[in-house]
């Protein structure tokens, strides 16, 4: 991809930038309000062409967030302990409180309206509509990452020496041990549970077939895999840590295994650090350390360029019509591309 | 990309009872204009409250190089990724570990987490030693040997407790072991902060201070007992020679080399090279010019289990031109 200082991204034309004073964390979308997590405990709500509009949440950090199960409001994880539900008219309630406990992880799903947070070494559930939490998981050592299928129904964790499978909505069966020497950092599943990949703090990632438990090794990468991304079919799976997105093929019975990934939008010394598929087109948004984004269509090796140089890229995602792509960067710097404008 | 400069992180290490608790007490609330983030073990040691305190759970893990040495601490990692969101509110990092933990994981942790290197540095190990109770826990105990040999700076505390003969042995029993780290005796951890704080790059001047090989053959009290052996060569040296020299010393010794460091002289280079290791695992770099009335002496120091000094010169004299 070229990327000389004569290119003009595309944010220029159909976007805009909003600067915070604190590094962002997780950006997440309510319809075209996106609501971005900071560093200093505030989360912005960046309403369609308004003002940032910032809400004090925590004491701390915000260090996990994700939406609420009803899809009317963002749950944060801070250093300080506590999870709160935020709204947009920047109503704060307070779900959870661990004091002395890093929330370093949340999960939900609007189809089981199961809540999910990482807590040290203990997953806590609130099941739907619940307001203080209703069970909750012990693994071996603390957990690093927590991932729902599509249905909202199966748990994985990720710890040290592997992953375990649960029952999010019921914390009194079908639990499995899936073993694997290291350190797992982040997980996801397939949309329809037939696989759980985890990435490695040497970097790669593990993955399970759950049909069988074979075991799976995706190897090669620069860096740790940090950002996954599923394809809206489950065909492809989206992975950074190297020069280019990394894309795993899903789609038979036997998963990636024997087959060789997809890479798309590679820049030479550059590192990918987030992605996010289009949730309709075959499109991948790409962010990289130096802070470009990118847009890369899966048919071709084509490329556009949508912001340019600046610091790492911390998150990125698209809203549910696909109509919005938004990223921030580790210096406070967010982007927001409106694809209505394009057409 | 523009590097931004690391934080450093002082790791604090010493049995319980040595007098951390009372060091980082100070650390806390000593009114010396800087911020510093705390990872302790035990939260309910410090009397302190304060939102930079964060507790760890000491979660070793081994590589998945099948080496039993080659190990890290996994919520080191995950706490100063978390730190750094919160950029700009503290200035540095200070680790405290449990008395009975082996300070090689937590090095090990600065020298192979690429994102942890791009964020924090080791500044310096400060090991708290109990000069009552530090030759017993040393007949005890490998971990009160590590401790010391792993240092960059000790505090020999509690010396009102013992007399003059005692702090005399005890003194010469760590110079046994480590004889490159700073020594403080004190009473009650006192030691002005910046003795111990934010020293810079391991105190890396200090090995041009010592003298080389000063212990010799008879004060070799136990089989197992670590020793450090200090090399040093006027000539300069030639890198294409000294880096598959230390690669291979600390791929077939890396078990029993604790800590290894050097400055070295290169060939028509102006900068100083600097070097350092725990067990195998190795970080070079390129550290600042030469200044010019300095000597281009190189010098290394290694610490651990079982080394010759002689073979060790020998091996590190091959490396440097010879002269014609
Ligand atoms: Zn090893
Ligand atoms: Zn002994």
């Amino acid at each position: 991809m070229a990327t000389t200082a004569a290119d003009s991204p595309l944010i220029q034309r159909h976007g805009r930038h909003v600067e915070l004073e604190a590094a962002p964390t997780a950006l997440l979308w309510l319809g075209t309000n996106a609501a971005v997590t900071l560093g200093d405990g505030r989360l912005c709500w960046i309403p369609d062409g308004e003002d940032a509009q910032p809400v004090p949440v925590h004491g701390g950090a915000i260090l996990s967030a994700c939406r609420h199960p009803d899809g009317t409001a963002i749950v944060t994880g801070g250093d300080d302990g506590q999870i709160c539900r935020v709204s947009p008219d920047g109503a704060v309630t307070q779900l959870g409180h661990f004091p002395r406990k890093w929330v370093e992880h949340l999960a939900a799903s609007p189809a089981s309206g199961l809540l999910v947070a990482g807590v040290g070494k203990e997953a806590i559930a609130w099941t739907r509509g619940a307001d203080a939490p209703s069970h909750r998981y012990a693994v071996a050592s603390t957990i690093g990452g927590l991932a729902l299928d599509a249905k909202g129904k199966r748990l994985a964790v990720a710890h040290y020496n592997g992953a375990t499978l649960l029952y999010g909505t019921n914390p009194d069966s079908g639990r499995v041990a899936l073993a694997w020497t290291g350190s797992h950092l982040a997980c996801t599943l397939h949309p329809e549970g037939r696989f759980l990949l985890t990435a490695l703090q040497e970097t790669g990632l593990h993955g399970w077939r759950l049909a069988d438990l074979r075991d799976m090794r995706m190897s090669g990468y620069t860096a740790k895999t940090r950002s996954f991304s599923w394809d809206r079919k489950g065909k492809w799976l989206a992975t950074s840590g190297d020069a280019a997105a990394i894309l795993w093929p899903f789609d038979g019975k036997d998963g990636p295994m024997g087959k060789a990934p997809l890479l798309r939008a590679e820049r030479k010394g550059a590192l990918v650090t987030q992605v996010a598929f289009h949730p309709k087109d075959e499109v991948l948004a790409v962010g990289y350390g130096d802070g470009i984004v990118a847009l890369a269509r899966l048919a071709d090796e084509n490329t556009l360029l949508l912001d340019t140089a600046g610091a790492p890229v911390a998150t990125l995602a698209w809203n549910d019509a696909g109509t919005r792509l938004g990223w921030g960067c580790e210096d406070g710097r967010v982007g927001i591309l409106n694809m209505d404008a394009r057409a | 990309m523009a590097a931004e400069p690391t934080i450093p992180v002082t790791v604090l290490t010493g049995y319980l009872g040595a007098g951390k608790t009372t060091l980082l007490n100070r650390i806390l609330s000593e009114n010396h204009g800087r911020r510093y983030a705390v990872i302790v073990n035990e939260f309910g040691e410090i009397g302190i409250d304060n939102d930079l305190i964060v507790d760890a759970d000491e979660e070793v893990f081994e590589m998945n190089n099948g080496c039993i040495c080659c190990t890290v601490r996994g919520d080191l990692i995950r706490i100063i990724e978390g730190l750094m969101k919160r950029k700009g509110t503290f200035d540095a990092i200070v680790i405290e570990t449990t008395g009975l933990a082996d300070p090689a994981p937590v090095a090990q942790t600065f020298f192979v987490d690429d994102d942890v290197r791009a964020r924090a540095s080791l500044d310096a190990i400060v090991t708290v030693v109990d000069a009552r109770h530090i030759l017993q826990r040393l007949e005890d105990s490998h971990e009160a040997e590590e401790q010391i040999a792993f240092a960059d700076v000790i505090l020999l505390n509690k010396i009102d407790l013992v007399d003059a003969q005692e702090l005399e042995r005890v003194r010469q029993r760590i110079r046994a072991i480590n004889a490159q780290a700073r020594l403080h005796e004190t009473q009650n951890c006192v030691v002005p902060l910046e003795e111990v704080l934010e020293r810079g790059a391991f105190d890396l001047d200090r090995i041009l201070e010592i003298e080389p090989n000063f212990l010799s053959e008879d004060d070799h009290e136990h089989d197992d007992a670590i020793t450090s052996v200090s090399l040093r060569s006027e000539a300069a040296i030639r890198p294409e020679l000294f880096m598959p020299w230390l690669r291979m010393l600390t791929t077939n010794q890396g078990q029993d080399i604790l800590r290894l460091k050097g400055v070295l002289a290169f060939p028509d280079e102006e900068q100083r090279y600097v070097v350092q290791g725990v067990h195998m695992l190795l970080d070079g770099d390129h550290q600042r010019a030469w200044k010019p009335e300095e000597p281009r002496t190189s010098r290394m120091v290694f610490i651990g289990r079982n080394l010759d000094p002689a073979t060790l010169q020998q091996g590190f004299e091959a490396c440097a031109v010879r002269a014609a």
